[in-house]
């Protein structure tokens, strides 16, 4: 490291070419999201799960869509210099390659990229990508996520650099190969065509620009746009104090091994102009997928980095003066060849971009935010017994949820998770026509927002039964049953996330936060809901009028405002939206609530998880009042998972309450 | 007295009136303020301003902001939600993504109604249609008697696949009625008959917010007017480019919602159908944003995905318009990493640009426009007076730091706007598969022939056409539009498994719905239009493409070869071995009314008059140079003039810039040729 303040570029271009230029790569990028938008067959792409981007001719990204999943924003330029790589001398006008091998910086085996050369003559000038979540590329459950492989084999294919058009000709064999280890053929088949497609939208636009400018103004802008990204990031960072910041946040535990909380440890430091992260001493490879491979980890830092940045466009200049060292290949956040990694998603990368935000929202306080809900999948998938034929069915469901409370407001409710803030959720009249799935609610959770002086935002829970399905099975892709959303500054905790199957029938099981290949059958039913957002700032302090709102529209419940914010509220009539807080009450509770605090987070932890399976505690209590983790469906007691839990609430609640 | 037919179209700012003379085929302008605490003042002293004489208009039509600024201010009555039970936040939850991907602190609007207001009732329809739960009838009674107690004015029924079976929610309606009469009620189902639950709920319930305002407004207006004299149907403007009778808004008030957009796009297609063009760009640019339509074999480009707010979606067609942060008041500002760019922020007319001293400090696109003598110091015939030495110094910001002289600095000001806009042309252009070099740009609003020749350059757009009235085009658009509405079904079958007569029949039961509606709305048989369309799409994809469907035989079998041909050429790709699904069907109902004939006087070859003045005007090419200045009433039609030149008039001002030439045409458009081929 050095502490040194890097000369602003020199540009050759004059300010006027330059911005045309900048916007019009942009544009071109755009143009080639919005078709894929209107072309794509899988509805995993048609919500928004991708992205697309200009890289110039060594890789690197110019620029990137403008409505581009986050979760890819770092790995775009690893796929193209993977093409690269592998085709040394090689690579022709009319070539499309397709990538997907997050063990060359890819994310997981279902984002294909599909990267197209872009030449004047025969100089490559540059390559156009586009980069699509598939919705099944094979493996041993459907939708590839497999949670209990250890290693890339029964997740699906991987698709190392290869030609799928090669001078322009159509290679069917090698899209064969893709489409045919799908459990959905036809639609990858209409992807691949979709997609690579959209990539020569981008190619027609450089050409275009290059007849209007020249090939070397061109050449000079892709190069300066990066620069430019550059000067400006450390233009900002210049002005900030340089300095240490660490954090861990965790993954749930190491399916198969004693219960306890897996680590994920952050510490960034800021010298002059420079942003530098450093992931060494986070835990070993866990024995599932939620490990991270070494793109997908790049792609988590620049997301959580950029939140603090919304304004600065994303390109390879960003990367140079953000950098980062993961550590040794073998941990959760750089595991190498073959380690099991599609659940990076829910696994890793949500902890890398909630432990950053948490450290610059010391750095930045004006853009603070506590910790948000975790990305969640739900698969049912099995025979549609709704037909003669029978067909596979995939029930492939995601939800939004809360975001962390933040400095002025509250955190926002039943949004897209961090992992991309413009993915959609589905219709559920689509999903009902499509799958022997119906959904019986899907509704907000009460009392799911940390509280806080501003509490964090709501989740949503979402409950269905199966139809008329065959074999069908159901997993999920979640984490931070345990670990659950964290407020920040004297803020409390959201609610733990997972799966519950027959709830409140003879049959209730509760399946946890990640688990797969669960046989379920018509009648059963299910629900889970997504956590809310973490507190930010002690919940005593918060305004009692603003209790009082959130329990007239439901978002709180009177018992939660009693013992999460000392509020009483009693219900007048309440169908007409009368309630009184009672001003005495109210100052009796809050002083009540600070004289024990403290105390009851020392408490005995296993008497407390005994009081919780008698009923006389429940799950909030415990977590909020008592910061005592157990398995939400036995009642075990959790005392190494608690004791993390617990230093971690006093570290980032307690430690600020007066 | 001679026949008028009148147009009042209501902006941010002003209220603009087109009064065409029927008689004389003479057109008027007139330009009020606009009084947003109640719109109906401004349109009244509109009419007095005009010396309208209500009992000689034998058409009034009018486009209102009154919908979308209720949407954007939130002030409804006391609205209720009723929906099926485990549904109660499907409007607040939405499809959850924000508009600002990166910026966490930046959120989506909340919803139409709040949670304490939206009710849930026991029932259930199936994807089939079939009834899973049946009405629990009780709970509905003791929930209509809460909703009484509650004080509710406007009601929206939404229960999930009602798209496909409306039989409980028209119960609903009906218990409701019974309980509250006098109490606006709607359903989705009859509402927006469509599938995805969360775009129907969402339609629906902004036109429940809105229905008991915008009928107050209508019916008020329409009162107003008859006590004047005026003795035919208000007309109003709705977003999909048609008008409605006060008696169809009464049932979809949220049609309304984009009533003011729809309008200058709509003048745009006239004046370039009135030069001979089937392609045209719209640039409405005026002080804060720049509105681009565009016009495609004669056909504005119509969108059902439309929202005033981003995340609330209203599902209706409407024109399809794309508005970018460019204006002339947009602000030019330097980046941290030094490069120049230019708004979206804009001055506004409060402070406004540095020129108009009133407290702007920094440049904006006027003072760079002002400082380069393409605008006068004097606007609006003298009503408004510009401080060039002002436009100066804010000016100086930006030339400093990049070490240019104030003309450069002001020029680059003025080519990044260009720029900004010539993007946003593209993507409403290429992204269609449309070449722009194929269309002619018609530039319109305060601002947009300040820059229209440029941007047109820019895109190798070969001409511009600016109308005659630029700053209150808007307005001619309202009186050139007829009834219309538009209907949909529901289709949902692959193509294989239709026959024509299967497909005639569907056709049948929407028509016979349209007609209907525009007997209820007094269109005479001779003047009634009705066209088909079908939305399709290849088995297994996820966005239908909507193509019309041509009259005469084989309707199916055209409109599968229509779509395959559509698809190739906005995406590059047609697949004719792979299933097409019909997904929807749809009635589009017009109701023609009459057209203004505009005069049109024979154009004689002439050059032009005596300029005004003579000035120094910057340009790019030529820097300072000698600038000839046209007062635009000065030019006959057939008058040539060649670049340089300033030609203003009350409501504008056109650059024809170096090395093109500006033509007055017959019915006083201009036409700036900027490249010759």
């Amino acid at each position: 490291m050095t502490d040194t303040i890097h000369q602003r570029h020199q540009r050759k271009l004059d300010p006027v070419t330059f911005e045309v230029l900048r916007n019009a790569f942009a544009t071109s990028v755009d143009l080639m999201s919005e078709q894929i938008l209107r072309t794509c067959y899988s509805f995993v792409i048609y919500s928004r799960d991708f992205s697309s981007a200009l890289c110039d001719a060594h890789g690197n990204t110019v620029a990137q869509g403008s409505g581009d999943i986050a979760v890819h924003v770092g790995t775009l330029h690893f796929q193209a210099k993977a093409v690269l790589a592998a085709f040394p001398g090689k690579i022709h006008p009319g070539d499309v390659f397709a990538i997907n091998d997050p063990y060359r910086g890819g994310t997981h085996m279902n984002d294909i990229s599909f990267i197209r050369p872009i030449f004047i003559g025969d100089e490559l000038i540059a390559f156009a990508q586009n980069k699509g979540h598939w919705a099944d590329l094979g493996g041993t459950v459907p939708g590839s996520f497999d949670v209990t492989a250890k290693d890339f084999f029964s997740e699906g294919l991987r698709i190392p650099p290869l030609k799928v058009w090669d001078r322009g000709q159509f290679r069917e064999d090698v899209a064969r190969l893709l489409t045919e280890n799908t459990r959905t053929p036809d639609v990858g088949l209409g992807d691949l065509h979709a997609q690579a497609t959209a990539t020569a939208v981008c190619e027609r636009e450089m050409h275009r620009l290059v007849e209007r400018y020249g090939k070397e103004t061109i050449l000079q802008a892709m190069h300066e746009v990066q620069d430019y990204v550059e000067d400006i990031v450390r233009a900002k960072v210049t002005v900030l104090p340089d300095g240490v910041w660490e954090t861990v946040d965790y993954i749930d535990s190491n399916p198969g091994h004693p219960e306890g909380l897996v680590p994920i440890k952050i510490k960034m430091t800021i010298e002059g102009d420079t942003i530098y992260y450093d992931l060494n001493g986070s835990a070993p490879v866990v024995d599932t997928f939620l490990n991270s491979g070494y793109g997908a980890t790049f792609s988590a830092i620049y997301a959580g980095t950029k939140t603090f940045f919304p304004e600065i466009p994303l390109n390879s200049g960003f990367y140079r003066a953000v950098l980062a060292d993961l550590g040794p290949e073998g941990t959760v956040v750089n595991a190498g060849w073959p380690v099991a990694v599609t659940g990076f998603c829910s696994g890793v990368y949500e902890k890398v971009v909630n432990g950053i935000v948490e450290i610059w929202s010391q750095i930045i306080p004006d853009r603070a935010m506590a910790c948000s809900f975790n990305l969640e999948y739900l698969l049912v998938g099995g025979r549609d017994a709704r037909s003669e034929e029978r067909p596979f069915f995939m029930w492939y469901d995601w939800m939004s949820g809360g975001w962390g409370g933040r400095r002025t407001k509250d955190g926002s409710s039943c949004t897209a998770p961090t992992f991309g803030a413009g993915l959609a959720t589905q219709s559920m009249e689509g999903q009902e026509r499509l799958t022997p799935v119906i959904t019986s609610w899907n509704h907000l959770v009460t009392d799911s927002g940390g509280p806080g002086m501003h509490r964090g935002g709501l989740g949503v829970e979402k409950g269905g039964q199966i139809t008329d399905a065959e074999n069908a099975v159901v997993s999920y892709c979640c984490d931070r049953a345990r670990s659950v959303p964290f407020g920040i500054e004297g803020g409390l905790p959201s609610i733990p996330q997972g799966v519950w199957l027959n709830k409140d029938t003879e049959d209730e099981r509760f399946l946890g936060a990640i688990f797969s290949n669960v046989a379920v059958g018509p009648g059963d039913s299910f629900t889970r809901p997504s956590a809310g957002g973490g507190g930010l700032g002690d919940p005593l302090l918060r305004e009692t009028q603003a209790v009082l709102d959130d329990v007239i529209d439901g978002y709180v419940s009177i018992e939660r405002a009693r013992k999460d914010y000392g509020v009483v509220i009693n219900a007048i009539r309440p169908e007409l939206d009368e309630y009184e807080i009672d001003d005495i009450g109210t100052k009796q509770a809050r002083e009540e609530i600070r004289t024990n605090r403290a105390l009851w987070i020392a408490e005995d932890p296993e008497s407390v998880a005994a009081r919780y399976r008698t009923g006389e505690l429940d799950q909030l209590d415990l977590l909020r009042q008592y910061a005592v983790i157990v398995d939400w469906g036995t009642g075990e007691f959790l005392p190494n998972t608690t004791a993390e839990f617990r230093a971690n609430q006093a570290r980032r609640a307690v430690s600020y309450w007066v | 007295m001679p026949r008028l037919r009148v147009a009042v179209d209501v902006g941010g700012t002003f209220t603009d009136v087109c009064i065409f003379d029927e008689d004389h085929q003479e057109v008027r302008v007139t330009k009020v303020p606009s009084t947003p605490d109640d719109p109906m003042r401004a349109v009244m002293s509109g009419v007095e301003r005009g010396k309208i004489d209500l009992e000689n208009v034998t058409l009034f039509s009018h486009g209102t902001t009154v919908a979308t600024n209720a949407l954007i201010t939130r002030r409804f009555p006391k609205a209720a939600l009723v929906t099926s039970r485990g549904f109660r936040d499907l409007i607040e939850t939405r499809d959850g993504t924000k508009e600002d991907l990166w910026d966490a602190y930046k959120d989506v609007s909340g919803p139409y109604i709040r949670r304490r207001d939206r009710f849930e009732v026991t029932e259930r329809i199936g994807y089939t249609g079939e009834v899973i739960t049946p009405l629990d009838e009780d709970e509905a009674r003791t929930l209509t008697g809460l909703l009484k107690a509650r004080g509710v004015e406007t009601i929206a029924i939404c229960f999930m696949n009602s798209y496909v079976n409306q039989k409980h929610e028209t119960r609903m309606r009906e218990i409701i009625e019974q309980e509250l009469p006098g109490v606006a009620v709607c359903t989705s189902a009859e509402i927006l008959p469509e599938i995805f639950e969360y775009d129907r709920f969402n339609t629906t319930v902004a036109n429940a917010v809105l229905a008991p305002l915008v009928m107050g407004y209508v019916n008020r207006l329409e009162e107003r007017l008859a006590d004047g004299g005026y003795t035919e149907d208000l007309l109003l403007l709705h977003s999909g480019g048609g008008s409605m009778t006060p008696r169809t808004v009464g049932q979809f008030p949220v049609r309304l919602a984009a009533s003011g957009i729809a309008a200058g796009a709509i003048a745009a297609k006239h004046v370039a159908n009135q030069c001979g063009y089937r392609n045209a760009i719209g640039l409405d640019m005026g002080g804060t944003s720049t509105d681009i339509s565009l016009v495609h074999d004669g056909e504005l480009r119509v969108t059902k995905q439309w929202q005033v707010e981003y995340g609330h979606p209203i599902i209706f067609p409407s024109i399809e318009v794309l508005t970018i942060g460019a204006g002339g008041g947009s602000l030019a500002w330097l980046d941290p990493a030094g490069s120049l760019r230019n708004g979206p922020q804009s001055a506004g007319a409060d402070p406004g640009p540095a020129c108009y001293d009133t407290g702007g400090q920094d440049p904006t696109n006027t003072d760079a426009n002002l400082f380069l003598g393409r605008l006068g110091t004097s606007l609006a015939g003298g009503a408004k007076q510009l401080d060039r030495n002002l436009s100066e110094q804010a000016l100086a910001q930006i030339a400093e730091p990049l070490g240019f002289s104030l003309e450069e600095a002001a020029g680059a000001i003025v080519e990044v706007a260009n720029a900004n806009m010539a993007d946003a042309v593209r993507l409403v252009s290429i992204r269609r598969g449309l070449d722009p070099r194929e269309f002619a740009l018609m530039a319109f609003g305060g601002a947009g022939a300040l820059h229209g020749a440029e941007v047109a350059r820019e895109l190798s757009i070969p001409i511009v056409i600016v109308p005659a009235n630029p700053g209150v085009t808007s307005a001619l658009g309202c009186l050139l539009v007829d009834v219309r509405h538009d209907l949909s079904a529901m289709y949902s079958k692959l193509s294989g498994d239709i026959t024509d007569d299967e497909f005639e029949r569907a056709y049948a039961g929407l028509e016979s719905e349209a007609l209907e509606r525009l007997a209820n709305e007094n269109v005479a048989p001779e003047n009634i239009v009705l066209q088909r369309s079908v939305s399709m799409r290849y088995i297994g994809q996820f966005r239908s493409l909507t193509v019309e469907v041509p009259p005469g035989p084989s309707p199916l079998a055209n409109g599968i070869a229509r779509f395959h041909e559509q698809h190739e050429q906005e995406f590059a790709f047609r697949r004719d071995d792979t299933p097409v699904e019909i997904y929807q069907i749809g009635v589009e109902a017009i109701g023609l009314t009459p057209k203004p004939d505009f005069a049109y006087q024979e154009p004689r070859p002439q050059g032009p008059p005596s300029p005004d003045e003579v000035r120094w005007v910057w340009f790019r090419t030529t820097a300072w140079v000698d600038t000839p200045v046209y007062n635009r009433d000065a030019l006959r039609a057939g008058t040539t003039i060649t670049g340089p030149a300033i030609i203003y008039q009350l409501d504008s001002t056109i650059v024809v810039p170096p090395d093109t030439r500006a033509v007055v045409d017959g019915y006083r458009n201009i036409h700036i040729h900027v490249q010759e081929y």
